[in-house]
């Protein structure tokens, strides 16, 4: 065989693994939106039929009659959005400040936020929710949403994307009599739009998602988000797999949304900042 | 303070001047001086996050430690107790198992998770035909909620579920993989690792086009071949890349508590019982808040030693 043709082949088999690794990935989701719309029954049917005969679309309404989900769905977009609006504008400002000022103890700062990485939510859970009750946010969306609205990874992305920014065109803008915040408001955040679109998405994504704290935090029926309620609905009633992955199929879509608004953005956001230290 | 300003070319006078400018302007009047107006600036714009993470991180870790010593369930005031707590976490062989279900967890997702994700960065590096698109599909599952992910998987692993099914077709038995004491904990490994290759991909992925190209050009120029490449080129200038990915995976992992919660309840027999599920249980159903701390505690001082290790050694590995 010519080396060509070895080449060739490689690429042919790399191709084909390429393709494998995305079925794999992918898998778990197409058999989910196919399970959502079978009877009850037909979800352990052999051989799988990916499509069925006939396409329960009532599931759907059916499952959402099985609890508050309308109720759960609004609070979780409050939630979700609400946090991703935190994590925009406070880790954006430190990142801003961190990446182009030198002031003292600087490095100090970014440590100190950074190690907050070995401080997530489940290793704080107690003395947290022991904060909460103190300032009185038990049962409320404060509650809920305050805890959550600085988040170090973000810091460190906006820092990295920041720093990137030539120092000459912050100059420029400072030489022509900008305010610093102004300057942060024209030059910093439209130069950092992939890295705020990576940030809006894992923000969203995490919190679109909570479920840890609003367990612990929300014990009224009326301020659960929608994994609460899903999970709750499957502890009722754990056998109704068509209706639950009908629910599954609908807490996907806000979050696969604003990854294909955000995507181009996410990958690029991530690529840019490099991650160079 | 004084030593900071202008460094390398300020004299005592210039010193002088500008701390007296700097203190003019905090006390709000005065001509501004450019370096202690930037100063302040630059400060300002990090304090609301530290403020955050005062209130919302130091504190409570703060007061884990303290919390630590006391008895406490929430209804009656705290009493001081020493070292009670850490005496009954050493007693309890719940918090032993559950420990090492942890250590398992972390380590049995993030270490192939490194490669994988590698894999993945490589693949998606190369030229091929339709790879925004390729691109696309593998990224999307970076979107999907862990709840979501959490029921899909759960009814894949029923016994009727498609990973039986699958494995039936190579001549595997059927299953029941989140109720066996030998499986469960795999099965939950096995999402971890499924769950977390997309993002730590596209970091990777990232690290990768951040090498400029005139290094390979130049391995190339000199006849290595691709593994030579790969392993003189790519891994070293990728080692910042893969020590993020390394602690950034053991942190994630180690966070776990969904899966457990809602797929198999921390059993059968406690053998899926992770940390955060321990901590949970101890100080949410049984109220035992001051013990709950102290496994808290444990378990901040075992991220940390690990988090140090892997610095200490990736510095060693020549990342500055």
């Amino acid at each position: 065989m010519s080396r060509k043709t070895m080449l060739r082949l490689g690429g042919a088999l790399i191709s084909l693994l390429t393709v494998f690794g995305v079925m794999v990935m992918l898998l778990p989701y197409f058999w989910m939106v196919s399970s959502s719309i079978k009877t009850g029954i037909e979800v352990f049917d052999l051989p799988i039929k990916w499509i069925p005969d006939v396409i329960r679309w009532e599931n759907y309404p059916n499952a959402l009659s099985k609890g508050a989900f309308g109720v759960y769905f609004y609070n979780s977009f409050v939630v979700a959005f609400a946090v991703m609006a935190g994590n925009l504008v406070f880790c954006t400002l430190a990142g801003y400040g961190l990446a182009k000022f030198r002031f003292r103890h600087r490095e100090l700062c970014f440590r100190l936020i950074l190690s907050t990485l070995m401080l997530p939510l489940e290793i704080v859970l107690v003395p947290t929710f022991l904060v909460v009750r103190e300032l009185g946010l038990v049962n409320t969306y404060g509650g809920l949403i305050a805890p959550l609205a600085v988040d170090a990874f973000g810091v460190f992305l906006m820092r990295q994307s920041i720093r990137d920014i030539p120092d000459s065109l912050i100059e420029a803008a400072r030489m022509d009599g900008c305010s610093e915040f102004g300057i942060f408001w024209r030059i910093i955040l439209p130069n950092c739009k992939p890295a705020l679109g990576a940030l809006a998405l894992l923000a969203f994504r995490d919190n679109w998602d909570q479920f840890l704290w609003p367990f612990i935090v929300a014990t009224s029926d009326n301020l659960k988000t929608f994994p609460l309620g899903l999970a709750q609905m499957e502890g009722i009633d754990s056998a109704a797999y068509h209706e639950i992955m009908a629910l599954a199929v609908l807490g996907m879509i806000p979050a696969a949304f604003i990854f294909l608004f955000f995507q181009r953005a996410f990958v690029r956001g991530i690529t840019l900042t490099g991650l160079k230290e | 303070m004084d030593r900071e300003i202008g460094a390398g070319q300020a004299s005592p006078a210039m010193i002088r001047r500008s701390a007296s400018l700097l203190w003019r302007w905090g006390a709000g009047g005065g001509k501004r001086s450019l370096h202690s107006h930037l100063r302040w600036a630059g400060f300002f714009f990090v304090l609301p996050a530290l403020i955050h993470l005062v209130i919302f991180k130091f504190y409570p870790m703060l007061q884990a430690f303290r919390l630590s010593f006391f008895r406490y369930d929430l209804m009656s005031p705290p009493v001081f107790s020493g070292l009670e707590n850490y005496k009954l976490l050493w007693e309890n062989p719940l918090f032993h198992q559950s420990f090492w279900v942890s250590v398992k967890y972390m380590f049995g997702v993030s270490i192939p998770e490194w490669f994988f994700a590698l894999g993945l960065a490589l693949l998606l590096n190369r030229r091929m035909p339709g790879r925004a698109v390729i691109r696309l599909a593998y990224f999307f599952p970076i979107a999907m909620s862990q709840i979501v992910v959490a029921m899909v998987w759960k009814f894949m692993y029923h016994p009727f579920g498609l990973v039986n099914t699958i494995l039936e077709t190579f001549g595997v038995g059927r299953i029941n993989w989140l109720s066996m004491e030998e499986s469960a904990l795999p099965a939950l490994i096995a999402i971890g690792i499924w769950r977390g290759i997309p993002l730590f991909g596209v970091i990777y992925l990232a690290g990768l086009q951040a090498i400029p190209k005139e290094y390979h050009e130049a391995a190339i120029i000199d006849g290595a071949g691709v593994f030579q490449r790969f392993f003189y080129v790519t891994i070293p200038l990728l080692l910042p890349t893969i020590m993020f990915v390394m602690v950034l995976s053991l942190l994630s992992a180690v966070k776990v508590f969904l899966n457990p919660l809602v797929m198999t309840e921390g059993g059968p027999n406690g053998t899926t019982r992770v940390l955060p599920y321990f901590i949970y249980e101890t100080g949410f159903a049984f109220f035992r808040m001051g013990e709950a701390a102290a496994a808290s505690m444990v378990l901040f001082v075992f991220l940390f030693g690990l988090t140090l290790i892997q610095l200490r050694l990736l510095r060693r590995g020549g990342v500055e």
